[in-house]
């Protein structure tokens, strides 16, 4: 009834997650964030979204991941995060409750929801660009405006000010 | 046949493991990770709801692609964020950036 391939896709994607919070190096946090980030990607093209998973895959492990390991390495090592008090308590109480929502509410609704079907002409990937540049033409167009905005706000305040 | 509802359980568990980080974590740069798999929860989440219709629509896949393209803008700018926070104060630990208290 569950396919392994969706199997082991989530488990990369879920167990990439943990490193990426719980690893001690900043460096392979942000390896095993890229290796969670493909994950989802394949979680996409099990939902029959090929394209989105392609998009996913080179702006998220071809430019953040990469942005975020160029931020690590002008940082610096961490010098260690102080320790927390409960931290072993607050992980437990993280992975329970994630667990009983996730894993209990999908048992509770496995017959609620239908299971993935062939999707036919609703993943179409003409059906996806005629609907991306003729009905969002305008909203692509804004999106392109915002990222020079966020591009010259990025600029701006890495910008070494000679105070 | 896969239930969606498994997709909606990892989407789910991807929410908490964001929310722990993001509550527990001083590093900056741990915390935009964990904001990171937020993001990514929603547009599982997105992905998945849009399967549900019948016949499916395309509209979720759209509004991933936006959402993907502005989840990379807030990372480029968190980081130009966290890199002046660096240079200000040389550490990212967010409890010791205080500079802002009155």
């Amino acid at each position: 009834m569950t396919d392994p391939a969706f199997l082991v896709v989530a488990a990369v994607t879920i167990i990439g997650a943990i490193m990426a919070i719980e690893a001690r190096d900043l460096v392979y946090g942000a390896a095993a964030l890229g290796i969670s980030f493909l994950g989802i990607a394949g979680l996409f093209i099990l939902l029959d979204a090929t394209y989105v998973a392609a998009f996913q895959i080179s702006v998220y492990i071809g430019a953040v991941v990469v942005l975020i390991l160029f931020t690590v390495m002008l940082v610096g090592p961490a010098k260690g995060e102080a320790p927390m008090e409960h931290k072993r308590a607050s992980l437990f109480a993280a992975v329970l409750v994630s667990m009983f929502l996730g894993i209990g509410g999908s048992l509770a609704s496995a017959n609620a929801f239908p299971g993935v079907e062939v999707c036919g002409s609703g993943c179409d990937l003409q059906i996806l660009s005629q609907t991306l540049l003729n009905n969002y033409g305008t909203q692509l167009e804004l999106l392109s405006f915002v990222l020079v905005a966020a591009v010259i706000g990025a600029l701006t305040l890495a910008k070494t000010e000679k105070a | 046949m896969e239930p969606l509802s498994s997709f909606f359980a990892v989407s789910i568990i991807l929410l908490g493991i964001g929310i722990y980080g993001m509550t527990t974590k001083r590093s900056a740069i741990r915390i935009l990770f964990s904001v990171e798999l937020v993001y990514n929860a929603a547009n599982l989440n997105i992905i998945a709801f849009s399967r549900l219709r019948n016949p499916p629509i395309i509209t979720g896949q759209v509004i991933v692609l936006f959402s993907i393209s502005l989840a990379a803008m807030e990372a480029a700018v968190g980081l130009a964020i966290i890199i002046l926070a660096f240079r200000i104060n040389a550490d990212i630990d967010l409890r010791k950036l205080t500079k802002l208290k009155g």
